[in-house]
């Protein structure tokens, strides 16, 4: 084989750490026999390295891959989209180890290894994710390093020094390349993640379903206002509308539910200044965006609907940033159109008979649909209702005349559903609306940080003149949950998170614990918003700010001043003298102090000693015999003689010793000598 | 790779080779012969290797993915290693940079075996060197660090077929540490040749031997050398003569002396052989010196022009052997 294709055995302990590195983010994501094949494919490589077994024949090759091709399509049920090529991708990366013979295998493997970083962020862009892939490119990067150092066998720490030093000098001018390179929109559509579990609300709602949302303490989204942030109880995130009730299920009415003419949203007047706020959403997988009751948006990408929600007509599936402006006194839909109303009061034909019968005596005793409302909130604040996270189970066909008559227990969407459903009944346009409600202020940034436990739902009422108008029955039941948040709603059953016994937001009351939990909390906000969210908007107003009008000099400019900048440092620390010759700190000091007799024209023979030196240069020189027999003494003391000597420990010592050096400088001295005889002639 | 064979080239006119020719000259005039080298920015080459384009391929799919999923990071990723590309140029430079190569010997050989070159490869006391690769055009190959030694010593050896002086070419002297994604080399005239000697070709018998004596048969007395004595040892002579146990017994160095008969002495002429060409002439008088230095029998050597008086040992048969394989060959210069 041809010497330039032998691999290192240093490289090959590299290549290996590097595939568990790479493949742990993974994990999660992966079908059990991927991870498997990683285990495999080490130890029979390892055992090739060790003469024990040989590289794989060319048909074992073929069948490996076909085998794989054949166990992603049964775990994932198809080879296209995003996790299915992701995993063929970290199959391929293992099973490359076991043929891994040559240096030409071992660049495909740690190349194919960069895009596997790659494929990490499309997954998540989190801050942890990032700086853990950062040290995954370092390792790469360093079994590169070790594939062209023959003859390295022992680890060499100088290998992850010199790829960490190379990372850090190409460090500035990527950022560079990241703010000034056009962002182009997509050049063809990409496969989507089509394995990935949804989170957050889903387009339907039964019984059960926000409290399942409550359990859970991520983050849904987080939210940053221009001004001041309004009070908590007045945030109710919007993200869908269920206007239509089936089998005690509500649901969202789909794009073609909703006639061609009543598709756009109505033209809203709106009064004064808006107030504004930007929104970075977690990925869900899901299309809606939140936002506070009448918001607009100017983001691109970002739609509105007929029941003014925001709504983006491509799922989540990174983080998504968008800003948007409420005007909260303002009349939505103030003329409602027929069909509309036919939507808003519909109702199945004859469940709940109960209900419809008390919402029609209530009505009766009302003389306006604002009053009915004021007396329906009465009744739940009254009649002792339960705001509970653990209502029981309903099975009857009359699921809301059980909750209103017998077992008075419920979390948001049962007030939610019973609410909207006795308007309806009484032939008030109503309907459920869900997403969140609250959010925990970060006091590091002030921003508001939204859970998943702040899953809420609650109700829009149409009032004549008015339009939709926001009701919260859960609020006539448990003022406390939306002025101070579940949390505290729940401390009677202490069933807030328990699911979740490992969450930091359990440890709340801790204050070391939770000024972290914020801090950095504030960082993935920063992270987000500078990084992740950066998009050609933000480039143009970054270089606007920076050099005023943009022009191709200009760039070119930017780019060659800045490249010139880092580069010419690193030539130059690269390229200069520095001593690396091998030995102690001793050694090199002792060195010095040569070189500086050797300016008085003493230069030591190969083979002197220290002390024949020193007694030659004496000789020679006997301005300096006091300095020269004290540093050689020291020397001597130091190189051989055991570790103390009369003037203290070796430490000590050796302090002394690189003092007395560096202190010896024969040279000016001599030329202060002549200096003062000659001053003195 | 590009070669940079001096010897073995056809000027075979077309565009390629006229290509050949100049460049080869303006290689000339940038890296001058010389017994040492060092390695600076004039004579450091770089350019990205196979692997670097590689690399840039990869760089492309990168970024296509990062423009198609719309991802920061992936941009982020994609700017870093691109500009690890570019810091990798330095240091791929630095590895090279302030190397001195220097010519040491060449050993003769016979044409059709191999001969050695010995070049000392020496760093500039600044930092390490990794995988340095070095070959003639025809040589075998080497990899080398300095990593411990300030310096090291290599051997590289090519087979040569031709008689008279060897000029290897210029040396390449290639690394593409640390990443394999750039490849910087040079190519250096070390200004060293080897001597090559005549192929050894037997002839069975040596017709019409020519000796001092006027019978000529009397010569071709084929048998052991006798023994006579000791003397003692002169610089030149061989170790094979040297006296090991007289040595160990403390008795000096003293040389073995053979001695074949006085009247033994043999001219190798160049008329011994008549009706062969040129070459063959030269391998069969080749194969007679060894065979006569082999047997230590005192021999002399006529060649046109070339008169070598009757003698025995190593220095009088590399005398004899230098002028067998540069004979007619002036134009290379002695």
């Amino acid at each position: 084989m041809n010497i330039l294709q032998q691999v290192p055995r240093n490289a090959l302990v590299w290549i290996i750490i590097c595939q568990f590195a790479l493949v742990a983010p993974h994990a999660g994501r992966l079908p059990v026999w991927v991870l498997a094949i990683y285990v495999v494919a080490v130890a029979w490589r390892l055992q090739v390295h060790r003469g024990r077994w040989s590289f794989p024949g060319r048909w074992v090759k073929v069948a490996l891959t076909i085998l794989s091709f054949i166990g992603v399509y049964a775990s994932y049920g198809s080879l296209i989209g995003l996790e299915p090529t992701v995993a063929l991708l970290l199959t391929a990366f293992a099973l490359k180890l076991i043929e891994l013979s040559q240096r030409k295998d071992a660049y495909v493997l740690l190349f194919l290894g960069y895009f596997i970083c790659i494929t990490e962020f499309l997954f998540s862009q989190d801050l942890l994710i990032t700086l853990y892939s950062l040290v995954n490119v370092t390792l790469i990067t360093t079994a590169l390093v070790a594939l062209h150092q023959p003859g390295e066998h022992q680890f060499n720490r100088g290998t992850l020094r010199l790829a960490s030093t190379m990372l850090l000098q190409a460090m500035p001018l990527m950022l560079v390349l990241f703010f000034l390179f056009p962002r182009f929109a997509p050049l063809w559509t990409v496969p989507i993640k089509s394995h990935t579990a949804k989170t957050g609300m889903s387009d339907f709602m039964k019984p059960g379903d926000v409290a399942s949302v409550s359990q859970s303490a991520d983050v849904a989204f987080r939210v940053k206002f221009e001004g001041e942030i309004p009070p908590r109880s007045t945030l109710y995130w919007r993200g869908l509308v269920f206007s239509r009730l089936e089998q005690g299920i509500w649901s969202a009415l789909g794009y073609y539910d909703v006639p061609v003419k009543e598709q756009r949203p109505g033209k809203v007047a709106t009064v004064g200044e808006p107030m504004s706020y930007s929104i970075i959403m977690e990925p869900t997988q899901q299309n809606w965006l939140y936002g506070l009751h009448y918001a607009h948006s100017t983001t691109p990408g970002v739609m509105h609907t007929s029941d003014y929600r925001l709504f983006s007509p491509v799922p989540l599936e990174v983080e998504f940033m968008y800003t948007a402006n409420t005007w909260t006194d303002v009349g939505v839909d103030t003329v409602l159109s027929d069909w509309r109303r036919m939507t808003e009061t519909k109702l199945p034909p004859v469940d709940n008979p109960e209900t419809r019968q008390i919402a029609l005596d209530l009505r009766a005793t009302t003389s306006s649909d604002e009053d009915y409302v004021a007396l329906v909130l009465d009744t739940f604040n009254r009649e002792g209702f339960v705001y509970t996270l653990r209502p029981g189970i309903s099975s009857g066909p009359h699921p809301i005349d059980e909750f209103m008559f017998q077992s008075r227990r419920g979390f948001c969407e049962h007030y939610a559903s019973a609410f909207v459903f006795m308007m309806r009944a009484a032939g008030v346009p109503a309907r459920v609306v869900a997403g969140y409600q609250g959010g925990e202020i970060n006091p590091v940034n002030k921003t508001v940080i939204v859970h998943q436990f702040d899953a809420h739902a609650w109700a829009e009422v149409w009032i004549a003149k008015k339009g939709w108008v926001q009701v919260d029955p859960t609020a006539a039941v448990s003022p406390l949950r939306i002025e101070d948040g579940l949390e505290a709603a729940m401390e009677y059953e202490g069933s807030f998170l328990d699911a979740t016994p490992l969450s930091p937001l359990r440890y709340r009351s801790i204050p070391l614990l939770n000024l972290m939990r914020l801090r950095y909390d504030a960082m993935t906000y920063r992270w987000q918003s500078w990084v992740v969210g950066f998009d050609s908007k933000q480039q143009l107003g970054l270089l606007h700010s920076f050099f005023g009008e943009i022009s191709g000099r200009v760039f070119a400019t930017v780019l060659l001043g800045s490249w010139a900048m880092v580069l010419i440092p690193v030539a130059i620390s690269l390229l200069r003298k520095r001593d690396t010759r091998p030995g102690s700190p001793l050694d090199k000091h002792y060195r010095v102090f040569c070189e500086r007799v050797a300016r008085l024209g003493l230069i030591r023979k190969p083979g002197e000693t220290p002390a024949q030196f020193a007694l030659r240069a004496m000789a020679a020189q006997p301005r300096f015999s006091d300095q020269l027999r004290r540093i050689t003494r020291m020397y001597n003391d130091l190189a051989y003689a055991d570790a103390t000597s009369s003037d203290g420990s070796s430490a000590e010592v050796l302090r002394k010793f690189i003092r007395a050096v560096a202190s010896f400088k024969p040279d000016k001295r001599m030329a202060m000598v002549e200096q003062t005889t000659s001053l003195q002639k | 790779m590009e070669n940079v064979d001096s010897s073995t080239d056809q000027y075979g006119g077309g565009i390629r080779a006229q290509f050949r020719m100049r460049f080869r000259q303006w290689v000339n005039r940038r890296i001058p012969p010389a017994r040492e080298v060092t390695l600076d920015q004039r004579r450091i080459f770089i350019f990205p290797s196979r692997v670097g384009f590689f690399f840039g391929c990869c760089l492309l799919v990168m970024l296509i993915a990062a423009i198609n999923f719309q991802n920061n990071l992936s941009y982020g990723l994609t700017f870093l290693l691109a500009t690890l590309f570019i810091v990798a140029t330095l240091h791929t430079y630095a590895n090279l940079s302030g190397l001195t190569i220097r010519a040491l010997r060449a050993e003769p050989a016979f044409a059709g075996q191999q001969t050695e070159f010995q070049l000392m490869v020496e760093r500039s006391k600044q930092r390490h060197h990794y995988a340095l690769y070095l070959k003639w055009p025809t040589s075998s190959e080497t990899l080398v660090s300095l990593v411990a030694d300030d310096s090291v010593n290599i051997q590289l050896h090519m087979a040569v077929d031709k008689r008279g002086w060897f000029n290897p070419g210029r040396l390449l002297l290639e690394s593409t540490y640390p990443l394999g994604l750039l490849r910087c080399w040079t190519w250096i005239d070390l200004d060293l040749r080897a001597m090559v000697y005549p192929r050894p070709v037997a002839s069975p018998d040596l017709p019409g031997l020519a000796t001092d004596t006027p019978d000529g048969a009397a010569a071709m007395v084929v048998g052991n050398d006798d023994f006579y004595g000791f003397r003692n040892y002169r610089k030149g002579d061989s170790l094979r003569q040297v006296h090991w146990k007289g040595l160990a017994k403390g008795q000096g160095v003293q040389t073995k002396q053979y001695t074949a008969y006085a009247d033994r002495s043999v001219w190798l002429d160049w008329d011994l052989f008549p009706g062969t060409g040129t070459e063959q002439r030269l391998s069969h008088l080749c194969y007679w010196v060894l065979e006569f230095d082999r047997r230590r029998e005192e021999y002399g050597l006529r060649l046109p022009g070339v008169v070598i008086e009757p003698a025995v040992g190593e220095k009088h048969r590399d005398r004899v052997l230098k002028e067998l394989a540069l004979y007619s060959k002036e134009g290379w210069g002695r």
